[in-house]
Parts: C-alpha cells; sequence; structure tokens
C-alpha cells in the first residue's frame, strides 16, 4: 500500500501535503480563529474538519473532559457485550496530529460583541467564528421527583460514563424475577430508538443470566420511532419479558419517588428492582445562559452554515440544535458538523459556497446478531431542514440479513469515531 | 459479539512512518500545514462529497463489515453508486446517498477517492 499518510491527509483536503513552514508564514500572523466548545460528536467533528479544509485557520477546542465516552453502543454495554473502554475516546489525536488546540476547561461565557469565549479558568479566547456543540440537558423541572441528586440513585444514562457504569451495577445485583422499570421521555430526545434498544438488549442480558425478570417501559409518548421493529424483534426474542405501556394508558408520568424506586402514573404506581428514568431534554445548559437557545429549549440555526438564528457569528451544531426534521443522533451531529465547518471555511476565505450534504444513518440492535438500520437525506428547503429519502430495515428481513447489519454496525462504529476523533495513524 | 468495539488495532508500520515524517518536520523547525494546491485541487468540491462517505468507510482500510472504497478505480466507484441507486445492489443507506447525487456529482467523489490511493 502506498503512501498512508497521503491518503487521509489528501483525502482530507484534496491535495494537502506535508510542507516545511516557510519564513513568509511563519510571518503572517493573520490567521483566523475558531473557538469550537465541546468535544462530543459535533465539537469533534467541526474541530477537524475545520483542520482539514483551511491552513488559515487556528482551531481551539475547549471540553472540560479528558475523554469521551460515546452514548451510542453503550446499551451493547448494558448487555454486557462491549468494555466502557472500547467506547472512550481521547483529544490526543485531534491534538497532535491534527494541530488543534485542545483546552481541558469549561467555557463560562461568550462575548458576541468583544467576540471572546470566555473560560473558568480566567482566560478570554479571541475568536472569528464559535462553534458550539454542548449536546443536551436534562429539564429537571419538567419531571417531578427527579434531579441532578436523583441520578445517583436512579440512573438516566443518557450520558455516557459513570451514569452507564451504576445502570449496569445496578442491573448485575438484581435479582432473578425482578421488574426493570424504564422511564421513555417525551419529543424530542436524544437519539430516537435508543430508549428501545436499550429494552432490547437489557432483555438478551436477563434472557441469559436472570430469565424471570421483566421490563416495563413507561412511555410519556403514544407511539416510538421504529415501533414495528421493535415490537417484531420483542416477539421473536424476548416473548412476554418486555412490556410497553403508552401514556394514553397510563394518563401519563406523574411522579418519580427515588426512595421507593417507584414510578407514579395517572391510573397506578409502579415499583422497581431497577429503574431508569430518561428525563425530559433540552439544549446544554450553555446555550441556555447565552441567548443561543429560544422557547422550545433548543437552538435555532440557519439550514446551511448551521449558524445560530439568535446570535451571529456563532454556530450550533449537534443535539442542541432545533434543526427541522433532523433527529438527534450522532451521525446527525458529525453530518451537521461537516456542513458547518465547510461553510465556516468558505466564509473566512471569500470562497463559493457549496451546498451541505446531511445526512443520517442509525444502526439500531434488537439483539446482538440482529440489528435494523435506517438512511435519511435532507436538505434545507425555505429556511428549515426537509427530509427527502427516508429507507428504513423491514420486518420481514431474513436473520441472515440482520446479522450482516450487526457486523455493518461493528465496522460504521470504528469508522465513525474515526472520522469524528481523527485516524492516530495508518 | 466482539468485545472491543472501538479498539480495533490501527496499521502499525504505516504509522510509524507518519511519525517519523511529523518528528523530521518539527525538528526542522516546521510542521503540517496544508499545501496552497490543496484548493486548486478541490475546486469542484470532490473533498466535500468525500466526507459522506467517511462517516462509514475508513479510510485505513476495510475490516470485514462495511466494504472498503480505497483501491478501486473512478470508472468502478461509479458503477456501483448507480447500481445502488437504481437498486439493482441492495443497501437503502447507499441508496439514500446515490439518489442525492447527480450523475456529475458521483463521477467527482469517484474521482476524488480513486486518487486517493495513488
Amino acid at each position: 500500500m502506498k503512501s498512508p499518510t497521503r491518503r487521509e491527509f489528501g483525502y482530507l483536503t484534496g491535495g494537502m501535503t506535508l510542507a516545511a513552514l516557510g519564513p513568509r508564514l511563519a510571518a503572517s500572523e493573520a490567521k483566523a480563529k475558531v473557538v469550537v466548545v465541546g468535544g462530543g460528536i459535533g465539537g469533534a467533528t467541526a474541530a477537524k474538519y475545520l483542520a482539514a479544509s483551511a491552513r488559515t485557520i487556528e482551531i481551539t477546542l475547549v471540553e472540560p473532559n479528558p475523554n469521551y465516552t460515546t452514548c451510542f453502543f453503550s446499551n451493547l454495554y448494558l448487555a454486557g457485550l462491549c468494555s466502557l473502554e472500547s467506547l472512550t475516546h481521547g483529544y490526543k489525536t485531534l491534538a497532535q496530529r491534527y494541530g488543534i488546540n485542545v483546552i481541558h476547561d469549561s467555557v463560562a461565557a461568550v462575548d458576541p460583541v468583544a467576540r471572546t469565549v470566555g473560560l473558568k479558568s480566567g482566560p478570554k479566547l479571541p475568536y472569528d467564528r464559535v462553534v458550539v456543540a454542548p449536546g443536551i440537558a436534562f429539564n429537571y423541572d419538567a419531571l417531578a421527583g427527579y434531579d441532578e441528586a436523583a441520578t445517583q440513585v436512579i440512573p438516566h444514562a443518557w450520558n455516557a460514563g459513570p451514569q452507564t457504569q451504576l445502570l449496569r451495577r445496578q442491573l448485575e445485583s438484581m435479582e432473578d424475577g425482578g421488574v426493570f422499570v424504564l422511564v421513555a421521555p417525551p419529543n424530542p430526545f436524544r437519539c430516537p430508538p435508543a430508549p428501545y434498544e436499550r429494552a432490547s438488549l437489557i432483555a438478551y442480558y436477563f434472557k441469559q443470566y436472570k430469565p424471570h425478570s421483566r421490563i416495563l417501559i413507561l412511555d410519556a409518548k403514544d407511539s416510538f420511532n421504529a415501533q414495528d421493529l421493535f415490537l417484531d424483534a420483542w416477539e421473536r426474542h424476548y416473548r412476554g419479558m418486555i412490556e410497553w405501556l403508552p401514556a394514553q394508558f397510563t394518563g401519563g408520568i406523574k411522579t418519580i419517588d427515588v426512595k421507593e424506586r417507584s414510578v407514579k402514573t395517572a391510573s397506578e404506581t409502579f415499583k422497581a428492582a431497577v429503574a431508569n428514568v430518561i428525563p425530559p431534554q433540552m439544549a446544554g445548559q450553555f446555550t441556555q445562559q447565552n441567548g443561543l437557545a429560544d422557547k422550545s429549549g433548543w437552538c435555532p440555526v440557519d439550514p446551511i452554515t448551521f449558524e445560530s438564528k439568535l446570535q451571529p457569528g456563532i454556530h450550533v451544531v449537534g443535539d442542541a440544535t432545533s434543526a427541522g426534521d433532523m433527529p438527534k443522533s450522532a451521525f446527525v451531529a458529525n453530518s451537521q458538523a461537516k456542513a458547518c465547518a465547510f461553510a465556516i471555511a468558505e466564509a473566512l476565505a471569500g470562497s463559493e459556497r457549496v451546498p451541505p450534504r446531511l445526512f443520517n444513518t442509525c444502526y439500531t440492535h434488537l439483539g446482538p446478531d440482529d440489528a435494523v438500520s435506517n438512511a435519511v437525506s435532507f436538505k434545507p428547503v425555505a429556511g428549515t431542514i426537509k427530509i427527502v429519502d427516508n429507507f428504513v430495515s423491514q420486518v420481514q428481513e431474513s436473520a441472515e440479513t440482520r446479522h450482516r447489519t450487526a457486523r455493518e454496525a461493528q465496522s460504521w462504529y470504528a469508522a465513525f469515531v474515526r472520522d469524528t476523533f481523527g485516524y492516530a495513524a495508518f | 459479539m466482539s468485545k472491543g468495539i472501538g479498539d480495533r488495532k490501527y496499521r502499525d508500520g504505516a504509522g510509524l512512518s507518519m511519525r517519523t515524517i511529523i518528528a523530521v518536520s518539527i525538528a526542522a523547525g516546521s510542521f503540517i500545514i496544508l499545501a496552497d494546491r490543496s484548493q486548486a485541487a478541490d475546486r469542484d468540491g470532490g473533498a466535500q462529497l468525500a466526507a459522506m462517505c467517511a462517516s462509514c468507510h475508513r479510510l485505513d482500510g476495510g475490516d470485514g463489515g462495511i466494504p472498503t472504497i480505497l483501491g478501486m478505480s473512478p470508472e468502478m466507484l461509479a458503477r456501483a453508486m448507480l447500481a445502488y441507486r437504481s437498486r439493482e445492489r441492495p443497501s437503502h443507506i447507499m441508496r439514500a446517498i446515490a439518489l442525492s447525487l447527480s450523475d456529475e456529482e458521483i463521477a467527482t467523489v469517484a474521482r476524488y477517492l480513486a486518487a486517493l490511493n495513488k
């Protein structure tokens, strides 16, 4: 195989190459500055693709944590099918190989007049553009009895890491015959199929180790994503183990009783051996405090550049956005971040703007060897983003097709995290 | 079911050569920058189109799940894309991608990807 370095860098920039920094360039101090706030999928992808799009941009990525554990595929960890380490990725590659200035700190505020990003530790970073990718926050006000402190007893496990480990430990120590209660959130929320994938994979775990246990899903909604595919799989793989109660049946979720580990609905109280409450969601705190979120709690953005409709010069990508038909998924965050990075590079260079390519793909596990996928293309239409094509796996697919999709899912994960956090070497 | 999802090994030998190049560059008081010709080489938007592919296809070779897109001629790549678009080849993910591209864009991205392997 020839020149692997050229493969990645050549790919990224269309002929980018290694070159000595000449005196002319060394002397030029007019590098545009872009600060990326948040090192999840949206932020890391934006930083990486900005680095690849133009040498004239100085990129700083601000992220409080030393590494990132992906929420996608963490349901496999809950079922004992992979380690959390295998889902955890650092920033060393982005710093060392892509030349991104990675700062582990929190952002206190953005000053759009002075055009600075203020760090918690004190320094103010000047910027020409900011990309904000804070992900989700939990709207505890919208669910009585559940708050930050409650998450230490009844985890949400909707940001991967210690919360996911806590839920796994509780499932492991649960006695056979117990009821696992999962409270599913109202729309919109991060990763629409994921609560139901979680129920599927925990059922898989129970079937092997605690076969008398049951799963009860108390939903804030009356229907859910890919419902026919899930119901079919639950019947085939986990008959009698998973019960789903829509809001119209229970009258809606009223209160979480942390002490009793129970969930009170309008009609009945359900006691759990282990509970998982996925709370209502909104855009990350940072956006609420910096005038980026509207009344809905999410951030309206330009459908081509992902520049905030409320704060010029500040772009928002990922779960925090209100972006028309686009769901909140890692794939969407990655797709939006690329479009945003290209738009910023073009704006700073004054070059022609190419329309964005926006996609979503979801791989969802119904069992370890039974996966389905969904592919959606989008395009900007009249100030918002609309679905163009939407293809989904079918209920009647063969076991072989589902097995192949599960293999593809593994392969996708490996490619996707490299596309986001960089190729360490090849 | 494999244990480590994200921890497949990289291609170590090739990685060393990259580190060597970076080390030499740093030693010479320089660093990686993009060449001026990069923008000229990408006037037709091939890089931006190819960025879509990289969300799913590994750029350091395939690993048995999703097929590699490296090492193919522009003609082979374009033919495959057109076959996905017409459903002659099944894959709803590739169909959504192929339907979003014009014939001209398919030719552009195919040329771009094929050139990476040179």
